[in-house]
């Protein structure tokens, strides 16, 4: 095996030389819809310079008719903006308000692809529940996706300073994040649980808060869990946090005897009990959350034009039909 | 005829803010074509002076006439005038990093404009003449101790250089290396370069300097011909001097 | 393979790792879970792509600003004493400031400075290579200054001498004579900078930079496991180091052998 790693690895270092762009990472999804929009583009600008009134209203009927090519919408609903006042038949989502983007024309979503089912890395793409929603919410406004993947820490950084238009990360609302971003509706709810040892003398989540308690708590530095429990059980003086940088280095230490619980979100917690033998997940859970998007306080007018089309999302049953494709209801 | 070259208009140089005087108001000069020997023991100053005569020590006070011109003058180019005055060092300073040709080609091509070809050419006639034209690509660490000063001084000779100072070039030398060097010291003596030499040989102050100086304290104590200097000194410093070193 | 959207637990590894002797199929199946399922080498690919394009780059920018920093201290402090006039005046402004980048670059961390450039600074930016490549070479560029000066301080005073007597100017001197030496002197150090910089880049993923730690970090969580990722992520780095290492040898002996 160690000469197929040398192999590999040799043959690694030789591509890398050769080629070593690095570009922005796109979602298929994305690179699709850019080509679509190009096309539309071109056709649209072709279309302005003659700027005839049939043509109006023929692009009135192609954006009714044509929900699914969203990008060609908002690029109509623009002119009609730029224009006229665009028809009734304009899609609502994509209310033609004057919103920018980091990117023009695009949406950038701020992840951070190392929770699955929310986002990970499938045949070298961004894939998880995250990236679909955020790819909805970009058709529904005419954009193309494009994801920005960085550590967990980076993300409302990110997110404040404009180099993302939304933080997408199976991120939970929290007072100290409100002060900081503005979260749009909740898309999802999340459930924090506590996985033990099979062996472990913790049998439910009152033992960690019983009177004289004194456990070490392995979580995600950051997540909900480590802000629930430095809350309820650090500062309480019921036992110490271990903050780790990813679940699975707390699922690691837990393994190795170095924390007595893992306090992390449920579905991340079920994939970390099939696959790492010994473990399992305490039938109470933790806590319950909100899942939401976080965006910039300074963007108003793209803060409720994505708002705007998750709510329409969510209502046509879009968001749920995308949670079930990756979370089956046990 | 006014033919000093060289004028040291009561130099002075205190070095660590005034509390060490190296020079203490030095008035000396030097004729076109004269070979003057400075001697005098170590602490006397001699170093010094001739590190004045091209500013590589900037004088605290006085001034320098270099070709009648004032060469401490701030708005003198220095550069300008370094080129006309070549200088030796005790340490031979040569340029490790590059070929011996190179160390003699490198200032006449930057500076004096000259092409490769010419800068080559008379850089391979000066070393036949110093016996060392079979190594022009050589690196300076693979001669000997004589063989480098007698590159120091062809590399100084290829600028064309009015005057040459020798700063002590004998004396970092093993003594079977002394006499290659002053042999071609003494041939450019005869040739009518004008010197002006820091040394403790004062063999070669006897045989071939017009004229010798003997300096202490930051001072010059006496000067005259040789046979003044080394057969009747008038002072008891310089006798005192002799009395020890020969 | 092509994996469906829930993946299910454990993988499917082929037979050959299933059936071996435990101790293999152990090692084989996360070998095979943290490299070839979902072809995930190719994220080491990406990952190793960027972060030599970083290091390179960031070394580029660290020795010519170091270069400039480090002629900056020490024409200030072998001149200042005998200079007069504006050129002391902006010679000392620009000591000043090189002493102060110094100062502040040494003092704190990369990660930092990293996130600080590509989030305040260049907030309008999205190139992040060269917003990275910039932070980094600032970074090292501090270093580097401190190195070259040091290589320029041992040069013997009597190079210079040499130099000025034959009439170069003191810029001519450094660039003809002292920097050459000096540059050879440090060459060994320098080289141990560029791989002191190729680890220091490890804290790309900050600014959504793929290098080979995050990618580490990314196939660690998708198959929720550190443990073999991160080691093949030490691994990597560790075959680069030693590749590096084997050519400044290489780089050294024939400076050697070419005199000094």
């Amino acid at each position: 095996m160690k000469k197929w790693i040398a192999l590999l690895l040799a043959s690694a270092m030789v591509l890398s030389m050769a080629g070593c762009g690095s570009e922005p990472q796109e979602s298929s999804q994305a690179e699709e819809s850019s080509q679509a929009e190009e096309s539309s583009q071109t056709e649209e600008s072709s279309q302005a310079e003659e700027s005839s009134q049939a043509e109006e209203s023929s692009q009135a009927e192609e954006s009714s008719q044509a929900e699914e090519s969203s990008q060609a919408d908002s690029a109509e609903a623009d002119q009609g903006n730029a224009g006229e006042e665009s028809s009734e038949d304009a899609p609502t989502a994509s209310e033609p308000g004057s919103f920018t983007t980091a990117v023009e024309g695009k949406l950038t979503m701020a992840t951070n692809a190392a929770f699955p089912p929310y986002e990970y890395v499938e045949g070298g793409e961004i894939a998880g529940i995250d990236a679909e929603i955020a790819a909805a919410i970009a058709g529904k406004l005419g954009l193309d996706l494009l994801i920005d993947d960085m550590e967990f820490d980076s993300i409302t950084e990110a997110v404040k300073s404009g180099k993302a238009d939304l933080g997408l990360a199976g991120m939970t609302v929290t007072p100290d994040r409100q002060e900081e971003v503005d979260f749009t509706v909740s898309y999802a709810t999340g459930v924090q649980v506590v996985i033990v040892t099979e062996d472990s003398a913790i049998a439910s989540v009152d033992d960690l808060f019983a009177e004289g308690a004194s456990h070490v708590i392995g979580v995600q530095r950051n997540t909900t869990g480590d802000i629930y429990t430095t809350d309820d059980i650090e500062d309480e003086g019921l036992g110490t946090i271990d903050r780790y940088s990813k679940g699975a280095e707390a699922v690691q230490a837990l393994k190795t005897g170095k924390v007595d619980c893992v306090v992390i979100d449920n579905e991340p917690a079920k994939a970390f009990v099939a696959e790492v033998e010994g473990l399992k997940i305490l039938e109470t859970e933790y806590v319950t959350e909100d899942y939401a998007a976080a965006m910039s306080k300074d963007n108003k007018a793209l803060y409720d034009a994505v708002n705007a089309a998750l709510q329409e999302l969510i209502a046509d049953g879009t968001i749920q039909g995308i949670i079930d494709k990756y979370i089956s209801a046990e | 005829m006014s033919a000093d070259i060289i004028q040291a208009i009561n130099l002075e140089k205190h070095f660590d803010g005034g509390d060490i005087k190296a020079l203490n108001g030095v008035n000396a000069s030097v004729k076109k074509g004269e070979v003057v020997v400075v001697i005098g023991p170590s602490g006397s100053g001699k170093s010094t002076f001739l590190r004045c005569l091209n500013l590589l020590e900037v004088p605290t006070g006085g001034k320098v006439l270099f070709e009648g011109v004032d060469i401490t003058d701030r708005k003198a180019d220095i550069n300008l005038h370094r080129q006309k005055m070549g200088m030796v060092f005790q340490h031979f300073n040569l340029f490790p990093h590059m070929t011996i040709l190179r160390n003699m080609t490198l200032a006449p091509m930057k500076l004096l404009g000259r092409s490769q070809a010419d800068a080559e050419a008379k850089a391979r006639g000066l070393l036949e003449r110093v016996g060392l034209a079979d190594r022009a690509d050589a690196y300076p660490s693979q001669l000997s101790g004589g063989q480098k000063q007698r590159l120091a001084i062809v590399r100084a000779l290829c600028m064309d250089p009015e005057v040459m100072l020798f700063d002590e070039p004998t004396s970092a030398l093993d003594p079977e290396m002394v006499g290659e060097v002053l042999e071609v010291m003494k041939e450019l003596a005869k040739e009518g370069m004008t010197m002006v030499v820091v040394t403790h040989e004062m063999g070669f102050a006897r045989e071939m300097a017009d004229r010798v100086i003997f300096m202490a304290d930051g001072k010059i104590v006496e000067e005259g011909t040789p046979e003044d200097i080394f057969t009747a000194p008038r002072q008891l410093r310089t006798q005192d001097f002799l009395a020890k070193v020969l | 393979m092509k994996p469906s959207a829930s993946q299910t637990w454990p993988l499917e590894a082929p037979d050959w790792i299933l059936n071996g002797p435990e101790w293999l199929s152990d090692l084989g199946y996360d070998f095979y879970k943290s490299f070839v399922f979902d072809d995930r080498y190719q994220m080491y690919i990406k990952g190793l792509g960027n972060t030599l394009l970083l290091t390179l780059l960031a070394l580029l920018i660290g020795v010519a600003l170091g270069v400039v920093i480090s002629l900056i201290r020490v024409s200030w402090d072998k001149n200042h004493t005998e200079m007069q006039g504006p050129g002391r005046f902006f010679l000392g402004f620009f000591n000043a400031l090189a002493k102060i980048y110094l100062t502040v670059i040494r003092g704190t961390p990369a990660v930092v400075q990293l996130m600080i450039m590509y989030f305040v600074i260049f907030a309008s930016s999205r190139n992040k290579v060269m917003v990275a490549a910039l932070s980094f070479g600032i970074n090292s560029g501090a270093y580097v200054a401190e190195i070259i000066r040091g290589g320029i301080m041992s040069i013997d005073e009597g190079q210079m001498e040499a130099g000025r007597s034959l009439g170069f100017g003191y810029v001519a001197t450094m660039r003809y004579i002292i920097l050459p030496q000096a540059f050879k002197a440090v060459l060994p150090t320098l080289a141990n900078e560029f791989i002191v910089l190729l680890k220091e880049t490890a804290v790309a993923g900050y600014v959504g930079l793929t290098d080979v730690t995050y990618a580490g970090n990314i196939i660690g969580g998708n198959c929720y496991d550190y443990l073999f990722p991160l080691l093949m992520s030490a691994l990597i780095y560790l075959i680069l180091v030693m590749f590096f290492t084997f050519l400044v040898g290489k780089l050294e002996r024939r400076l050697r052998s070419s005199e000094r």
